[in-house]
């Protein structure tokens, strides 16, 4: 029953996520009834977490996307110009922002499917490019590169609101939503098995009739847009946008979605894991602040964990692989299935 | 007859230039060259435009050749942007606080490099972790441990070193009060690079590693002990860089260095290599980096916007990668031909 449970990929992210709480305890000193009080690091994980889901589903699907940087500030000045300066609805600045996230996710899925050139690098490109053009369409339109705005009551509430007194932010109520929807899309609806069955071997899905560019496309829509989504949030609740460098997003969303159990070379994850992940990492980054250690150290302790959950999944993929062929004597494509012989055998 | 041959053998020499894979770039660089030699005038074209373009290629295209090099064997390093301010860090550190002698704590600098990069090699070759993860992983564990030492011991994000002459003018030094001496280092590499990847046997090796690696592992190529070597370059490279910004600038910072990380890769991207293994070339990686350097420099001088450099960056990294895909189809249905 230990290897069944060691064998769902979210089985590191959760030992991950014992360890550094441990650590924190343990070495820390901190007391954990504040710092599961606290709202900085859960106002960090929404942030991060709502775009950790769909980048998660990309990266089973074997595909990266790091354009995420430069569309969390997109979105949010999109929504700050269009409702801001303008003073058009704050309607139009939404639908501005989230159509912003579709066309670039369009962009990016189709460059993706029509060439051969990896998606880290088509990203790469439309991460560069947004930056530019969010920058220099700020300057150009408003003239500065921080704009102000002002929502109405019923959006601030529904997008940007303060909870619970004043300092958890409404984001997290969405990202529990996100991470019900991506639930049922990976583990209950049929989609999930064909991004599976994409990450696990892209010919064979299509052979079998898999409508793969559609999916890869519409991944790739679906991180852009919750990528300008957590931006247009943002906005609403600070009540202005600002162009900020997104780089370091970059790096803690992929970190998420890997101390998540989540296979870079593709097929294998899960959103549980994805969304344990996205805690732990949260909980290092902010929680940090809690214990009595430097915060300067906390670089060196993600970075630890990154490599030690790898390792983990590393092991345990190799558990859940030999569990399947020894039952059925299949191919990797079946290595997510090994997750759901893991959780039949308990 | 003869005009027909002759016909012939001119198309076939297009054809092969097109198929060189450095010839996208050179096309490239000729264009974002000439937009902004139109736009930025004499300034541009007069030596403080060389020497602030020129400045930027050293820096990014000391680290950009071993990228490449990398890139082609298949593997990327995204912990160069923690081992440049790593190696500056510990330099300025042995040197200007603890008043170690500057031979010492650039060798010191250097052998930081070169550690991180074994790390990196053994952990890529001895898993079947992506390289982009693990270094990732080493890059956060990195950046964590210049910062937390440096506040450590020093209390702060930044020491200061003033480098004695010689060494300042080996390392960081202004020819003309314009040109930095990094610009010579950076040919050197070069020449270096170009003799492992087109000259040495090494250099098929790596290649071939690119190309199919388990096929390189049964044609007897020690594939994990290129990985390691030249995982080992890249971190000496950043290394490098980061010891000659700390004589070029007289301190090291603890931040700063993570726009090496992806400029790095543009560079290489833009001068043709592909991302899946296999192919590229040294003098690509160089015009890739000169094209980089210009645009991200050239829109100072033609007074544009320079956050439009970032859009140039994106659509010419974007045009780049277009055509070396199709580049590399010519090239593939050409040898099919052939065979």
């Amino acid at each position: 029953m230990i290897s069944g449970l060691l064998r769902r990929p979210a089985a590191a992210s959760v030992l991950s996520l014992i360890g550094v709480l441990a650590f924190y305890v343990l070495i820390g000193g901190v007391d954990l009834g504040t710092l599961f009080s606290a709202a900085s690091w859960v106002n960090y994980a929404a942030r991060i977490g709502i775009v950790a889901l769909p980048v998660g589903l990309l990266m089973i699907s074997g595909e990266i996307d790091i354009s995420i940087g430069a569309m969390i500030p997109a979105g949010a000045m999109t929504t700050a110009i269009i409702s801001g300066h303008y003073e058009l609805p704050i309607i139009f600045g939404i639908l501005g922002a989230l159509g912003i996230g579709v066309i670039v996710g369009t962009i990016n899925g189709v460059l993706a499917v029509r060439t051969n050139v990896p998606t880290l690098i088509i990203t790469l490109a439309t991460l560069v490019g947004m930056q530019g053009v969010i920058l220099a369409g700020s300057k150009l339109l408003t003239g500065s590169a921080s704009v102000p705005l002002t929502t109405p009551d019923w959006a601030k509430g529904v997008f940007g609101q303060l909870m619970f007194n004043g300092s958890h932010q409404v984001l997290i109520v969405w990202w529990v939503i996100f991470a019900v929807i991506f639930w049922f899309i990976l583990h209950q609806s049929r989609f999930g098995n064909w991004i599976f069955a994409i990450g696990g071997d892209k010919v064979s899905a299509r052979n079998a009739g898999i409508p793969v560019d559609r999916m890869t496309i519409l991944m790739f829509i679906g991180t852009a847009t919750a990528a300008s989504f957590v931006g247009m949030c943002h906005a609403m609740q600070f009540n202005s946008a600002q162009v900020s460098g997104g780089m370091n997003d970059i790096f803690n969303i992929i970190v998420s979605v890997v101390v998540g159990g989540v296979l870079l070379t593709g097929g294998f994850g899960s959103i549980p894991g994805v969304f344990v992940g996205t805690l732990t990492f949260a909980i290092v980054n902010k929680g940090i602040d809690f214990t009595a250690i430097d915060r300067n150290w906390s670089n060196l302790i993600i970075g630890v964990m990154l490599l030690v959950a790898v390792a983990m999944n590393e092991s345990f993929r190799k558990l859940a692989l030999s569990a399947v062929s020894g039952k059925a004597g299949s191919s990797t494509q079946n290595a997510p299935r090994g997750a759901t012989t893991g959780q039949s055998a308990q | 007859m003869t005009t027909q041959t002759q016909t012939r053998g001119s198309a076939l020499l297009l054809g092969k230039l097109a198929r060189r894979p450095e010839t996208g770039s050179l096309i490239g660089f000729v264009v974002v060259f000439a937009f902004f030699a139109a736009l930025g005038g004499p300034v541009f074209m007069g030596a403080p435009g060389w020497s602030s373009w020129l400045n930027i290629a050293a820096e990014v295209g000391i680290i950009a050749l071993p990228v490449g090099l990398l890139m082609i064997s298949g593997e990327f390093d995204i912990s160069v942007g923690s081992v440049v301010p790593a190696s500056s860090m510990i330099t300025a550190m042995l040197a200007g606080h603890y008043d170690l002698p500057a031979l010492v704590a650039i060798c010191a600098g250097l052998g930081t490099g070169l550690l991180i990069g074994l790390v990196n090699g053994l952990l890529v070759t001895r898993t079947t972790i992506p390289s982009l993860i693990v270094t990732i992983g080493v890059m956060f564990v990195v950046m964590g441990l210049t910062l937390g030492f440096a506040v450590l011991i020093k209390g702060s994000t930044s020491v200061s070193y003033v480098p004695d002459p010689t060494t300042k003018f080996l390392l960081g030094q202004f020819i003309n009060n314009m040109f930095n001496v990094a610009i010579l280092w950076w040919l050197g590499f070069a020449v270096v690079f170009f003799y492992v990847l087109h000259i040495s046997p090494l250099g098929n090796w790596i290649f071939a590693l690119g190309g199919d690696p388990e096929s390189a592992r049964n044609a007897g190529i020690p594939t994990a002990k290129v990985t390691i070597g030249l995982f080992m370059a890249s971190g000496f490279c950043a290394a490098f860089v980061g010891v000659a910004q700390v004589m070029t600038y007289q301190q090291a910072q603890v931040a700063g260095g993570q726009a090496f990380i992806f400029n790095s890769i543009m560079c290489v991207v833009i001068g043709g290599v592909l991302l899946t293994g296999g192919a590229g070339s040294i003098l690509g990686i160089l015009l890739g980096t000169l094209t980089f350097a210009v645009v991200n420099q050239g829109v100072f001088f033609a007074a544009l916007d320079p956050n439009v450099g970032s859009i140039i960056a994106g659509a010419l990294l974007l045009a780049a990668v277009l055509s070396n895909d199709t580049f590399r189809a010519l090239a593939l249905s050409a040898a099919a031909e052939k065979g």
